[in-house]
């Protein structure tokens, strides 16, 4: 069943931020969520994972959903180390499951599929900032959920880094292919990973447009020409298209 | 090179010292260092003086724990609910405003003499260490706790692996301050109410005597242990923050 973001308004105070958001989301794809800084894309998320309330409008579809969520910044805790930061994320699971051997194969797992097992006893500021980031996908990840949202998972790395999590990131994904939601403001970002893009204007947000992209994973890169006339798209979308 | 200047501080000290006990020409008044340091080597000779030792350290190492137990709990409290903080506040406000000799007299009606000095330097000390946990754990990343409440992470979880390492260093430098706040309160409870085998027994018996240097004794005594404790608890302290340390730490391979 897709899941249909319905007319969604959010203020905060006299700031108008959601003007009238309406998308649907496709089951087990990717869709990204590309605007503008400060438009309200992080708002979207976190109306979507009950972190806010929006003031009007309706998800339909996500009832009885578990999520996961990447944030923008990895939010590890510095005394712990990698793999405990998943048994922390984690812990609500070793709670109501008798089956701990479970969670830590899990674990195991998710850490081993993000390059990150050899790295298990370190503490977060022992690791690179690249690193970290894909700690805090491996948890992502890890979690057992439904739907998962990431928050500009990819910024603040240089292109090489970025390239290389986009690559792990597509890597967890095809485990369990969960729905995911991808803000970000980057069409590259969007491009290179997203099944569908959604378009939000400046704030107040309204959705300028939607594309779906038809390109399997595998065949795409940042150099790709099929990725093009999307690219195209976009940049007219965002209304960046004139020349400067 | 640091300790090279210490000890030139304290020889000054001792030469000031020395210099004022020329001038004043009164052992009653301000005896010699060399006078003091005679009347510290008899001390050593006497069983008193150890059994006043180890007596003051129980009633201060009892009070130390006990004020670190209620601050921590209070000040967990305070720092998480601000109906708490509210709550609490009048009386912390109130045990801090308190002179500590208004306290000690009041604590003599009330207690035995070996009790009083141990309830005043928890009534001091507890104050600091609530409020050291409270500004701890009230300055938990925001960010984190959101995580954790998106992953359902459990609230004993949550308590034991965010809140109180976060409030690590805060909860360990107030220790340090009540550490030695419990000294100074149970040394001036001991004079007053003359609990058996104490340093302040032994200060108030050497003033009733009217013997100074053995006066100054006792006080460089218990500057010493006092100074000596609060030196030690620094390095587990030290230890404790390294552990729990977000940055990363020189013996450990850095991959930034």
């Amino acid at each position: 069943m897709n899941i249909k973001i319905d007319n969604l308004r959010k203020s905060y105070g006299a700031l108008n931020v959601l003007e009238d958001v309406t998308f649907s989301l496709e089951e087990s794809r990717i869709t990204s969520i590309l605007g503008p800084s400060g438009c309200g894309k992080t708002t979207i998320l976190n109306i979507m994972s009950g972190i806010l309330q929006a003031d009007s409008g309706s998800i339909i579809g996500i009832e009885g959903r578990k999520f996961s969520y990447c944030f923008q910044e990895p939010r590890l805790l510095g005394w712990l180390s990698a793999e405990d930061n998943l048994r922390f994320a984690l812990s609500s699971l070793f709670q109501s499951s008798p089956r701990t051997n479970d969670i830590e194969l899990r674990i195991e797992r998710f850490l081993r599929e993000a390059g990150l097992w050899e790295f298990r006893k370190f503490k977060p500021s022992q690791l690179s900032g690249g690193m970290q980031k894909r700690l805090a996908l491996a948890r992502a990840f890890a979690f057992p959920a439904d739907m998962l949202l990431l928050d500009e998972a990819f910024s603040e790395v240089d292109l090489r880094k970025k390239m290389e999590l986009m690559e792990d990131f597509l890597h967890l994904w095809k485990d369990e292919e969960p729905t995911v939601v991808i803000v970000t403001h980057d069409i590259h970002d969007a491009l290179y990973l997203a099944d569908q893009v959604i378009v939000l204007s400046q704030r107040p947000a309204i959705v300028e447009g939607t594309i779906l992209i038809d390109i399997p994973h595998e065949k795409r890169t940042f150099t790709s020409s099929e990725l093009y006339g999307y690219e195209k798209e976009l940049y007219r979308l965002l209304g960046l298209d004139r020349t400067v | 090179m640091l300790l090279r200047w210490q000890l030139l501080g304290i020889i000054s000290f001792i030469l000031l010292w020395e210099i004022g006990a020329l001038l004043v020409k009164s052992d009653l008044i301000l005896p010699s260092p060399a006078r003091v340091a005679k009347a510290l080597y008899q001390l050593f000779g006497k069983n008193f003086f150890w059994l006043s030792i180890g007596g003051s350290f129980l009633r201060v190492f009892e009070a130390f724990i006990l004020s670190g137990l209620i601050g921590l709990a209070t000040g967990t409290m305070s720092g998480i609910k601000p109906q708490a903080r509210a709550f609490l506040n009048p009386f912390i406000v109130g045990i801090r405003a308190t002179p500590v000799m208004a306290l000690i007299l009041v604590a003599m009606f009330w207690f035995p003499a070996w009790q009083v000095p141990v309830f005043s330097a928890i009534l001091m000390a507890f104050p600091v260490m609530h409020t050291s946990t409270e500004a701890g754990v009230h300055a938990v990343d925001k960010k984190l706790l959101e995580m954790s409440t998106f992953f359902n992470v459990p609230s004993s979880f949550i308590f034991w692996r965010l809140r109180l390492p976060s409030a690590l260093p805060y909860i360990l430098s107030g220790a340090k301050n009540a550490l030695g706040l419990s000294w100074k309160v149970v040394v001036a409870g001991e004079v007053l109410s003359q609990p058996r085998m104490a340093l302040g027994t032994g200060m108030q018996e050497a003033r009733l005597s009217i013997e100074t240097a053995t006066v100054f004794a006792w006080a460089i005594i218990t500057i010493f242990l006092c100074g000596l404790s609060e030196y030690l608890f620094g390095l587990l302290a030290d230890r404790l923050s390294a552990r729990f340390q977000q940055s990363s730490q020189e013996e450990d391979q850095d991959l930034s």
